[in-house]
């Protein structure tokens, strides 16, 4: 017998808005690190700081830190994402 | 009612066909699901009074809506009968509150469950069983409630092992994690109406929980030596897991129980003493292999509990045996637990005269 069954997933999509045009070149640009804070991320960013600015002339790297490493990026944070022409985040551990 | 389902809609061949077609999109815990047919969602939400795109809340960090026929779906999936679902859409309204931080529960490394407790009439009800083996597979209904709240955090939020959900661990309440609490067999009150539920109305709270601790003192009647044993407890979950103060519930079964209701205590007197007993100092982290961690804030007191408030005090368990269980927060005072009416039944009550 043939069953007629419904699709149990979440066929909508969220709100969230359409990704950032991608910078062509990093140089001289200033950049955000947003870290989850937890231990393990330190030598990660560290790198990171070290290899966007020798490697690809970055000018500047903004470090902030959440608040809560499980939850959205603190307002304050958002808003100043808005300065930086890139952002890295990220899950870390 | 109208109960047009606008989900999309699939045929299959028979029952089997069903199974592979579940498992094969990931739509399922693992375990075999019950076919979500029209007739069997449409129940739930006749039951619930419910039309199917009535929305149930939006989680807040996605922003993904949830609306009544989305968990009905799931509800029938996990096997709920149309009884079982507004407590099914009650939690769900519960996680959905910012205070529990449903995404930190669902996608962290900590593996966490949500840990539902239904206090009031609506136990009887659905027949749910608060006694023996309250915490394994007590009774069809608690199962199958709890396993559609995972089910539909699966399918409607993906959080699928390795997808949103990147526990390390995980552990067993992640398919069912689902109590009454024995409101019958106590002098206690019920956890809902401690927490501001009025008397009689039937409600459900939900916790980032993980999973159960069980504790055994059978070789005192004193209240103070029974609780020793639960703080006990906590405060190795705080050595060994997590030093962070949180909501914690304990389950006390009917032997303990007893003895500490003989000696006249209340759950506040219980959670007050528990909150001066279940603290660690950080310094204690360096007999454990934490010592990296302790920095020179070694003298530092943590509590379990930010107050006595925090502890979810729960009567259940079968009738014999001196055991009980400690249940810790997924990461201290990250979510909190959060506990709702289920107000179909209010509405659905024919006025009185």
């Amino acid at each position: 017998m043939i069953l007629r069954v419904f699709d149990p997933t979440n066929e909508r999509t969220s709100a969230g808005g359409k990704p950032a045009p991608r910078p062509v070149s990093l140089k001289g640009k200033t950049i955000g690190f947003i870290s989850n804070g937890k231990e393990g991320t330190a030598g990660y960013f560290g790198h990171l700081d070290r290899m966007l600015r020798e490697e690809f002339g970055v000018a500047d790297i903004v470090f902030r830190r959440k608040s809560n490493y499980s939850a959205p990026a603190d307002a304050h944070i958002v808003d100043e994402i808005k300065n930086w022409q890139a952002v890295v985040t990220g899950v870390g551990d | 009612m109208t109960t047009a389902l606008t989900s999309k809609v699939y045929d299959v061949d028979d029952f089997a066909a069903a199974q592979e077609f579940y498992h094969s999109n990931g739509w399922t815990d693992g375990l075999p699901v019950v076919p979500p047919t029209e007739e069997a969602v449409a129940a739930c939400l006749e039951w619930a009074l419910m039309p199917p795109d009535m929305l149930i809340g939006i989680e807040p960090v996605r922003e993904q809506p949830i609306t009544a026929e989305k968990l009905a779906i799931n509800a029938v999936m996990a096997g709920c009968l149309p009884m079982h679902f507004p407590i099914v859409t009650t939690a769900w309204q519960a996680m959905m509150k910012e205070e529990f931080l449903m995404h930190g529960v669902t996608s962290s490394t900590g593996g966490a469950a949500v840990l539902v407790i239904i206090n009031g009439p609506i136990r009887r009800e659905i027949g749910a069983n608060s006694t023996f083996n309250t915490l394994g597979n007590s009774d069809r209904s608690t199962a199958v409630i709890g396993r559609a709240l995972r089910l539909a955090l699966i399918n409607l939020l993906d959080a699928r092992p390795g997808g949103i959900d990147r526990s390390t661990l995980g552990h067993p309440g992640k398919f069912s994690y689902c109590i009454a609490e024995d409101e019958e067999d106590t002098t206690w009150q019920p956890l809902s109406v401690v927490r501001g539920i009025p008397e009689g109305v039937s409600a459900v709270t939900v916790m980032g929980a993980m999973a159960p601790r069980q504790i055994m003192n059978e070789w005192t009647k004193d209240p103070r030596e029974i609780l020793e044993t639960f703080a006990a407890e906590m405060r190795a979950n705080q050595r060994h897991y997590s030093i962070y103060g949180g909501n914690y519930a304990i389950i006390i079964p009917k032997q303990l129980r007893d003895h500490i209701q003989d000696a006249g205590w209340s759950k506040r007197d219980i959670a007050e003493f528990i909150y001066e007993r279940a603290r660690i100092r950080r310094a204690e982290w360096t007999d454990v292999g934490k010592g990296a961690v302790v920095r020179d804030r070694g003298e530092t007191v943590h509590t379990a509990l930010a107050s006595p408030d925090d502890l979810l005090v729960v009567a259940a368990g079968g009738p014999a045996g001196g055991f009980g269980a400690v249940i810790a927060p997924w990461f201290g005072s990250k979510t909190k637990a959060v506990t709702a009416a289920i107000g179909a039944c209010v509405d659905c009550e024919p006025p009185k005269g």
